[in-house]
């Protein structure tokens, strides 16, 4: 498996008021053309960590790594003329809510069509069929009719897949995809599931799943790291994660109800200050 | 079943703006007994939150009957039907007044329903929800996710409600926070003999939660289900079918 992106010792530092804050403290994993799940819990530090990558930590954050290396190109000393190269033409992301990350006043096709302006030398008819075509694949049933509409007149789910769209129509080698599915309906989140999953496959697209959801994880990714204040304190294949050893992954499992009934009292997560460290 | 504490009988619930008409809830039916724990499933926009809206006066119904203890219920509320019913809403970062100590939020319901022996209530309500003495003159943004539904419970429960009604409570918090809550839940119910009706779109929190409940699709009712029939996947319609694959997370096409 060819390696796509190595990350070492990736650290992200935010100033306040009590001195520094790291958020992010010495991640570091590689991903080849696979799809490599990111779980953990909110303030983990999951997000800041696909941000990270993309150099996108919002100021005045800090990130920094010894080794932040994609498909050759040193991350940590680029230009902003070589981020303007692979940002969404070779490496792109899909934030949680399409309602707060589809610009409002433009309509989908606009949006689409900005995205692949800065690809190589296609006439506007051309550009405009690809998209019509990304949004197809996507599952849209009507893709005229969503290159027309405004995000406000899409539901969520929809925008959602007009957003995977637009992430996808460059056809990037690398995509981070951080909670993708978490504001959509189980029903919708299956079929945008499956379209990452087969982008993967027929692409050999490299896919970052961020999620918080540890079951949706194990089923959907073929790696997975759990995060914990900052830190990876587990690193497993998702096919294992019943056999984790980590108390602190193990908790995350036994902590969900299931359908077919469990426990009750369910087991609550004991947190060990020893894990933080 | 035992006495009917909450009874719904065709309910519909529509809503009107400009020439649109959007019928939210259609003829939905359904009654709980008291001490029971029942729940509503469904997907964003299938109604199941305009139901409890609508038991509580939220929502402008169009036709049907609510019934608490076989008593029609007068619109507006009167004092004394949220002296026995009361709601934990989704969001505790929303519910919560961004500028109002949790001491505050604890006794306006006090003071609006004339209670004695605030004092003694606001701290025994704190304890009842597993928050020290120490959490009372807190502003909202001090506490966790977690600690917030908490106070939301408690702020609810401070009336002494015979019926609570729980509108995704759980499914802003993480999952770690989701079991501390839910087990929380599930022992003042049993302490205090509590009804539950209980909204999610997460089968897995309803089937550990509730004994009986519908999936609502469209506004309609499409299934009443028990707990046993829901663990042994035990579905008659194809929508309960599709809901419960779809929970067990990815499948490969």
């Amino acid at each position: 498996m060819t390696t796509l992106l190595t990350v070492e010792d990736l650290r992200v530092t935010f100033p306040t008021r009590q001195g520094p804050s790291e958020v992010v403290r010495g991640v570091g994993f590689t991903l080849g053309r696979e799809r490599l799940g990111i779980v953990g819990e909110s303030g983990s530090g999951k997000s800041q960590t696909g941000r990270a990558i993309l150099g996108l930590t919002p100021p005045p954050g800090k990130a920094t790594a010894k080794v932040l290396d994609f498909d050759g190109i040193d991350l940590r000393a680029a230009s902003a003329a070589t981020w303007r190269r692979l940002r969404g033409a070779r490496m792109s992301m899909v934030m949680q809510d399409p309602k707060f990350s589809l610009n409002p006043v433009m309509t989908i096709g606009k949006q689409l069509m900005e995205a692949l302006k800065f690809g190589a030398g296609e006439t506007r008819a051309q550009a405009r069929a690809r998209a019509l075509a990304m949004l197809e694949a996507v599952q849209i049933r009507d893709p005229e009719r969503v290159f027309r509409a405004y995000p406000h007149e899409l539901s969520g789910g929809m925008g959602q897949r007009a957003m995977i769209a637009m992430m996808l129509v460059t056809e990037p080698d690398l995509l981070i995809a951080d909670e993708p599915t978490s504001a959509l309906d189980v029903t919708v989140q299956v079929e945008v599931l499956r379209i990452l999953d087969r982008l993967v496959r027929e692409r050999g697209m490299g896919l970052i799943f961020i999620s918080h959801d540890l079951r949706l994880v194990s089923s959907f990714c073929d790696r997975v790291l759990v995060m914990y204040a900052g830190r990876v304190v587990e690193e497993l294949k998702a096919a294992d994660l019943g056999k984790a050893q980590h108390p602190y992954t193990r908790g995350l499992m036994n902590c969900l109800p299931k359908i077919e009934g469990g426990v009750r009292p369910l087991p609550t997560l004991e947190r060990d200050a020893a894990w933080a460290r | 079943m035992g006495e009917v504490m909450l009874s719904v009988e065709a309910l519909d619930v529509t809503f009107r703006r400009g020439g649109d008409t959007v019928r939210a809830v259609r003829g939905v039916g359904f009654d709980v007994a008291r001490g029971e724990s029942f729940g509503i499933v469904g997907e964003s926009g299938s109604g199941k939150s305009t139901v409890l809206r609508a038991i509580c006066g939220l929502a402008p119904t169009s036709g049907g009957t609510i019934r608490l203890k076989g008593q029609p219920l007068p619109d507006p509320r009167p004092a004394t039907f949220f002296r026995a019913v009361q709601m934990v809403f989704q969001d505790p970062y929303a519910s919560l007044h961004p500028r109002h100590t949790v001491d505050r939020v604890l006794s306006e319901p006090l003071a609006i329903h004339g209670f004695d022996r605030r004092e003694e209530r606001i701290e025994g309500a704190l304890r009842d929800v597993g928050l020290g003495p120490s959490f009372r003159f807190r502003y909202p943004h001090q506490l966790s996710g977690g600690q917030r539904q908490r106070v939301a419970v408690a702020r609810a429960l401070i009336l002494e409600p015979e019926v609570l009604l729980l509108d995704e409570p759980t499914s802003a918090l993480d999952a770690s926070i989701q079991a501390e809550v839910l087990n929380l839940l599930d022992r003042l119910r049993a302490e205090r003999g509590l009804t539950y009706v209980m909204v999610s779109h997460d089968l897995a929190v309803v089937a550990h939660m509730c004994d009986r409940l519908i999936v609502m699709q469209h506004g309609a009712a499409v299934e009443e289900l028990t707990r046993a029939a829901l663990s042994a996947h035990r579905a008659a319609t194809d929508y309960t079918k599709k809901l419960l694959s779809a929970s067990e997370g990815f499948t490969p096409a």
